[in-house]
């Protein structure tokens, strides 16, 4: 091999990955550097900037009075979430593996609440959901459980406890499609010999299932909880939708807390999301170990 | 032949678009006009008013194109303020007009868009200015009143409509024993800033006093305990924090609110509902502590023209002087039921109209928002927190707001 021959192909790679390099550095890593930058500037609420702020943006955040609140709204939001739909998704991913009559349709079924946009998904709940004559309030109504229309117990979405409630309930339905489906992949991949093997020596059904499936399970599992992570901490729609995040920012978590400080304060809310975005890392690296465990056991 | 001309020249500004190459020819100017909608859904939206301005005003200036855009109320100001941030002006809004947007020097004044000014309503001149020049065209305006359901109030055995607080709480617990909402309270972010000020003049208060903030002044903070106890013994809807204007509009014209703070807008909603009988409105004044209050609060929507790039001027002042001729004033009132923005089209409404006469007449008396640069913090603060000063003790949330005006902008 000649030394001109030896030189274009060691540079022949960076042909084909630089385009995605460059691609990732200018929609990627550009923007994180702007957000960190603005972080640290003093912005007018029109977007012009009045200099450099240090470190104000980031005082003025965490003298926010509701910001304790958001903080721990949001991690309850998460993991409340993100529980509920793992749980139920393995359930369900269970089921869609048996065999029985319409269970294609019922497999195209369940894309439906992740084929429909979030924010019609959350805008139907709201309606449903009206303290006046929402479906889910007449109903109640006509089984007696509810006694009047217009109160504060009709009112699901006025008080911050109802409201956030419900509001998880929504996360839940819009996630377990997801979910759903990269567990049943999962259980799709588990070769059935083992499971004739455990039927040969006798183990049950219980049994089976913690000792063969849920080990087996275990990477899809984990991929599709720490992506339902992410989704679930960056959910705006549901809560823009549903409440705005009031009464107040009572049921603000951090993303739509972000959102509301950008209308007046563009640094303090470029410091959000700073914030933002080191929890999201901390998500990103767990999972990044996680996906390099799997890679391990193979 | 105009058709064809005209259809011409939109495949070959969409041809240009698909290229990306869309950019200013010599001759053919574009005027973005952004606009707030006052419509209630696809019949009645501002796009159809401002699509036969566009296209009447096309047809005398065919080197003019005007792209009308529509809103949602409930998102204009932020998506405004959305270009704005992204250095994506649009040419003319209407709508909301933030003297912010003339401190930094984005709008042109008035005069240099409109060739009579002195046609504009007088009394928002001073809300429309900044540093005493005129940057916003009073657009269309309106007033409130106590809107009460005679209906209601006949079967809850009510008389007369209320004057006082004191009235308001009795016949609003009367008519919630009948299973209807008493008092509409929307305090939820769409217009809570609105609702807010109407009490606070009841009891002698306001946002500012001679240019000083003095939202958390004691008057304030009594006018918020008062409104707290009446939503704690149930006379309004549940939570008024959550309530927007537009859904208990919607309400009243069902009939199940027995009365709230509206205005001239709300008319056609009723109309739409076909719920109430004629003659089952009533409007009054506002109610306050101790009587009604002899100042109303006056709401403005302005026209604003950008500067953008500085080459539409010409343009934009041919458009504007088209557009705010009084038989489009005219239209938009008789479409919506607003007021109009005009001198002489008011005049004119005044000797036609005599439903709405009154509400013309209370104009030059009518109180307005502040027009500090920092209003529009002060104002999204307002929507989004001060439903949370219905509590216990509404003088920390208030507190809150006074430290956003003071702080600045």
């Amino acid at each position: 091999m000649s030394a001109s021959r030896l030189r274009a192909s060691s540079f022949a790679p960076l042909l084909w990955v630089g385009p995605a390099m460059a691609l990732i550095a200018l929609v990627v890593l550009w923007p994180v550097v702007i957000m960190i930058r603005t972080a640290f500037q003093h912005i007018s609420p029109d977007g012009f900037i009045l200099g450099w702020a240090g470190w104000r943006n980031f005082r003025y955040l965490f003298e926010e009075p509701d910001l304790y609140g958001i903080l721990i709204r949001t991690v309850i939001w998460v993991i409340v979430v993100v529980a509920a739909t793992m749980l139920i998704s393995l359930a369900m991913a269970q089921l869609f593996n048996q065999n029985f009559p319409g269970r294609r349709v019922a497999r195209w079924a369940l894309i439906a609440p992740w084929a429909a946009s979030v924010m019609m998904t959350s805008i139907v709940f709201r309606w449903a959901l009206d303290p006046n004559n929402g479906v889910i309030n007449v109903f109640l109504h006509d089984i007696g459980w509810l006694a009047r229309f217009n109160t504060d117990a009709s009112d699901w979405l006025g008080s911050p406890g109802t409201a956030f409630a419900w509001m998880m309930v929504v996360a839940v339905f819009v996630s377990i499609p997801f979910a759903t489906y990269a567990l049943l992949a999962g259980l799709q991949s588990i070769p059935t010999d083992i499971y004739e093997a455990a039927k040969v020596d006798g183990a049950g059904a219980w049994r089976t299932y913690r000792t063969i499936t849920l080990p087996l399970l275990r990477p899809a599992f984990v991929v599709a909880l720490l992506i339902n992570v992410i989704n679930v901490f960056n959910s705006f729609p549901i809560i823009w939708e549903m409440t705005r995040g009031g009464p107040g920012h009572q049921t603000s978590t951090t993303t739509t807390f972000m959102y509301q400080l950008k209308q007046s304060y563009i640094g303090e809310s470029a410091a959000m999301s700073v914030l933002n975005f080191a929890l999201v890392m901390i998500v990103v690296m767990l999972y990044l170990r996680a996906t390099a465990k799997r890679r391990e056991d193979i | 032949m105009r058709i064809a001309c005209r259809s011409f020249a939109v495949a070959g500004i969409m041809a240009a678009a698909a290229l990306g190459l869309l950019t200013t020819a010599a001759s053919a100017t574009t005027l973005n006009l952004v606009v707030a909608d006052y419509g209630t859904g696809p019949k009645d939206t501002s796009q159809i008013y401002w699509q036969k301005i566009a296209d009447d005003f096309h047809a005398v200036n065919p080197s003019i194109t005007v792209k009308v855009q529509t809103i949602n109320w409930n998102d204009f100001d932020t998506k405004v303020q959305t270009m704005v941030q992204n250095r994506q002006y649009p040419d003319i809004t209407e709508g909301d007009y933030f003297s912010n947007y003339a401190q930094e020097g984005l709008l042109y004044k008035v005069s240099d868009v409109f060739t009579d000014p002195s046609n504009l309503m007088p009394v928002f001149k001073d809300l429309g200015s900044y540093n005493g020049v005129q940057y916003g065209l009073p657009f269309t305006t309106s007033a409130r009143a106590l809107f009460y359901n005679k209906a209601i109030f006949a079967e809850a055995g009510i008389t007369n409509p209320p004057k006082t607080w004191e009235e308001i709480q009795t016949d609003a617990a009367k008519i919630e024993a009948k299973g209807k909402i008493g008092f509409g309270l929307p305090l939820g972010p769409e217009e809570a800033q609105a609702e807010t000020l109407l009490w606070f003049l009841g009891n002698g208060g306001a946002y500012q006093d001679g240019g000083k903030w003095v939202i958390d002044s004691p008057q304030n903070v009594q006018t918020l305990q008062f409104m707290t106890q009446l939503v704690k013994a149930g006379d309004t809807e549940p939570n008024p924090g959550t309530k927007n204007r537009t859904d208990l509009f919607n309400e009243f014209a069902q009939g199940q609110i027995g009365m709230m703070n509206g205005e001239v807008a709300l008319l056609p909603m009723i109309t739409a509902a076909n719920v109430l009988k004629p003659g089952d409105l009533g409007t009054t004044g506002i109610a306050g502590r101790t009587g009604p209050i002899d100042k109303t609060l006056g709401v403005c929507d302005f026209v604003a023209a950008f500067k953008t790039d500085g080459t539409k001027q010409v343009a934009i002042k041919k458009f504007l002087d088209f557009a705010f001729q009084d038989k489009y004033q005219l239209d938009f009132v008789h479409m919506y039921l607003e007021l109009p923005g005009t001198t002489s089209a008011a005049e004119a409404l005044a000797k036609t109209d005599a439903t709405l006469a009154p509400f013309v007449k209370a104009l030059p008396n009518a109180v307005q928002y502040p027009n500090d640069p920092v209003w529009a913090q002060v104002k999204t603060q307002i929507q989004q927190i001060i439903g949370t000063a219905i509590g216990p003790d509404p003088k920390p949330v208030l507190t809150t707001i006074q430290q956003t005006a003071l702080k600045g902008s």
